[in-house]
């Protein structure tokens, strides 16, 4: 046990605060659309350019072959710099924290060098394409088919919730390649490439008004059976490897963002007259005990963080414990912006965006998915219940 | 950056626990023989310099031991000791260190209960008692605190009695800590890592509970209600074990931001110890409302233990005004 960190990381601290200094966009990030695709690549891109990109990913990718503790600090420095957007909202996102993760463990050499690096390069956007309407909660369920005919396999069905669709070059996609087969053993991870043809797209709108969420309908599209990861109908384990980045690592950055809100959120206390009041926000007993609280909980939501990254440094893998993080963060993220909220009193009836300067309603919104999307609470609880727990399994 | 414990640190959890499972029965009273074991192992000086006839390890390893004492919810004054051979060490008072270090001499806990009174818990068969109040940090001897009220106490393993705040004022003081903000927050830690092992307890029970007892011909872990309370009990005592450790870290190196990260593992760490010990009772159903079971013992405990060093509010408010981490 120790907070050191090595001359190493304290080098990279040093070297990611002056040039974050330097090199963060002013600019606000364009709400949808092309425009803020190309924003997000260009970013990426920059990183890249600068080593910033893949701080945790192998040299051979394009990566920096680094540490999570690096990458972590990364983020810290990101969040300190008071960046106009959010790594979370990226639509490198997927690439960066799912698909490229789950290549790096379960893909072939010609699916790493063919995809990886462009990733790193902000060439690609990657997007997911796990649930379907008949397949939430109950992922092992789902029936978008896909039949072997030749080197091919030809993919019909719907996916849905899929974030950045209409943006994506490439996805990763959980189909059904044997429907006899008991439900976990007839699925298959596969990169389909989103211009092939027969892949139809249609936005739906969410409640806190972005457009980048889409469904996705498959028509007879080819994909080519090298794109498989892992091997045919080994999918669900390729999807849990993905799922442990998702849970254990992927909301590092936004674990780390949540502090900086938190601090934010006091500062508009210490400035803010408690609704309906004279006094300061934060000389009113009840939101200064809440504020006292949640910083409390973000600050172990770090010691938590780096618990995990201990953990992964040791076994490897992300292991379920990751759901006991996904789990608090997520309610924690919900909570902070409940508090906000309140806090602004007859201000939390403007609405705002989710990047920008002033945030919170439009954050508050958004805040709803942290416990839905990757798994539903419900679901990391029972994760956590019965790996972690060992209570049995049934519903 | 690591915050798993090391191989020494696990030997040292492993021989404390295995002390605690010979010498000490949940819900039973102190027993002299675990109190003279913990002497032998040198828990009372084991965050004290071997100069002053301690064990010579920090704050971090005392942490663990207080982590341990917390889960198996071991009543005495063992917290309050621990402090007073430190503010006696601070002086220092080498015989008063030596006399807590080795067991013979034990000190109660004395708090301010109201506006006139001082409370002591542990005051029977304590030959000082620490005070902790306005005017500082200090032993005095427990029979110059005159007549105490004896009160019945939640945590009936705890005998609390009431005294006069004049004589806790007037009574002459042994030896008084001169900076006492540093063995505070040390008590503030050490109440924490208690309080996170409680909340580690109750969650092993609710869950071994569950997997247990059956009902509608299946163990009620099955259900997602109870399974869920059972989640959510072991995320909670997660989030206090690891910034009990993180905290104890900070202020073993002397970081400047070490108060911030105790206040906050001694908010989360209390707030779970609680929260924890009143689920683990509705866990339990009828079973665990009775005097028989355990249960009680850690809801009781945790009231406690959330008023030593300091009120739940208090510490809500260090946690707000102390200073965040660069």
């Amino acid at each position: 046990m120790d907070l050191d960190f090595t001359p190493q990381e304290q080098v990279f601290r040093d070297e990611a605060r002056t040039w974050l200094a330097e090199h963060l966009p002013t600019e606000e990030r364009p709400p949808e659309g092309a425009e803020m695709r190309a924003f997000d690549l260009a970013w990426q891109r920059t990183l890249f350019d600068s080593g910033w990109a893949g701080i945790n990913w192998p040299t051979e990718y394009g990566g920096r072959g680094l540490t999570d503790i690096e990458q972590m600090i990364w983020y810290e420095e990101f969040a300190r710099a008071e960046p106009p957007f959010t790594l979370n909202n990226s639509c490198t996102f997927v690439g960066n924290n799912h698909g490229g993760p789950t290549l790096i463990a379960c893909g072939t050499d010609e699916q790493k060098s063919e995809h990886l690096p462009k990733i790193l390069r902000g060439e690609t956007v990657w997007c997911q394409g796990f649930s379907e309407p008949g397949s939430g909660s109950d992922l092992a369920s789902l029936s978008c088919k896909a039949i072997i005919d030749g080197d091919e396999l030809v993919v019909t069905g719907q996916k849905i919730w899929t974030s950045y669709a209409h943006v994506a070059d490439q996805q990763e996609l959980l189909v059904r390649t044997d429907p006899t087969a008991p439900k976990h053993k007839g699925i298959s991870w596969v990169i389909c490439d989103m211009t092939t043809p027969g892949i139809d797209i249609r936005p739906i709108v969410t409640m806190s008004h972005v457009t980048d969420f889409c469904e996705v309908f498959y028509d007879e599209v080819r994909i080519p059976l090298t794109n498989v990861v892992g091997q045919v109908n080994d999918g669900w384990r390729v999807s849990m490897t993905t799922l442990s980045f998702e849970r254990g690592t992927a909301f590092m950055a936004d674990q780390v963002e949540l502090a900086a809100v938190v601090e934010r959120l006091i500062e508009e206390a210490r400035h803010r007259p408690v609704p309906g009041g004279r006094r300061r926000a934060i000389d009113d007993d009840e939101f200064a005990r809440r504020l006292a609280t949640i910083r409390a909980e973000v600050t172990a939501l770090r010691a938590m963080t780096i618990t995990g990254i201990s953990r992964i440094r040791r076994s490897g893998m992300p292991g379920p414990e990751g759901s006991m993080i996904r789990l608090f963060h997520g309610e924690l993220h919900q909570r902070v912006y409940r508090l906000a909220l309140d806090l602004l009193g007859p201000g939390a009836m403007r609405r705002t965006g989710i990047d920008g300067d002033d945030t919170w309603t439009g954050a508050y919104l958004q805040s709803f998915a942290y416990t839905i999307g990757g798994g539903t609470s419900d679901i990391q609880r029972n994760i956590v219940g019965e790996r972690l727990l060992g209570l049995p399994r049934g519903r | 950056m690591d915050l798993l414990p090391t191989a020494e640190q696990d030997e040292i959890v492993a021989t404390v626990r295995s002390v605690l499972a010979n010498h000490h029965t949940l819900g039973e009273p102190l027993n002299d023989s675990l109190w003279q074991a913990a002497a032998d192992q040198g828990w009372f000086g084991l965050g004290l310099d071997e100069s002053m006839g301690g064990v010579g390890y920090s704050i971090v390893e005392e942490a663990l031991l207080f982590t341990e004492l917390g889960r198996a919810a071991v009543p005495g004054p063992f917290l309050a000791t621990v402090i007073a051979a430190h503010v006696a060490a601070s002086e220092p008072n080498a015989a008063t260190v030596a006399a807590l270090v080795r067991g013979s001499d034990r000190a109660a806990m004395a708090e301010p209960f109201d506006a006139e009174r001082t409370s002591v818990l542990d005051g029977p068969g304590s030959t000082w008692s620490l005070i902790n109040d306005d005017d500082g940090l200090r032993l005095v001897a427990t029979d110059d605190l005159g007549p105490a009220d004896a009160t019945d106490a939640l945590d009936t393993l705890t005998p609390l009695a009431l005294v006069d705040q004049r004589a806790t004022a007037s009574a002459p003081v042994v030896v008084s800590a001169t900076d006492p903000e540093p063995l505070r927050l040390r008590a503030t830690l050490l109440v924490a890592a208690m309080a996170a092992g409680m909340a580690e307890a109750t969650a092993a029970q609710s869950v071994a509970y569950a997997l247990d007892r059956e009902q509608f011909g299946q163990p009620i872990g099955t259900f997602q209600a109870v399974k869920h309370r059972c989640t959510d009990m072991a995320t909670r005592a997660e989030v206090a074990v690891c910034q009990v450790r993180y905290a104890s870290l900070a202020l073993r190196d002397g970081l400047a931001e070490a108060p911030f990260h105790i206040h906050a593992a001694r908010v989360v760490a209390v707030r779970s110890a609680v929260e924890n010990a009143e689920v683990n009772v509705q866990n339990h159903g009828g079973i665990g409302f009775t005097w028989e079971h355990t249960a009680h013992r850690y809801v009781t405990r945790a009231r406690l233990l959330a008023n030593q060093f300091g009120t739940p509010n208090g510490h809500l408010a260090d946690m707000l005004s102390a200073t965040a981490p660069a």
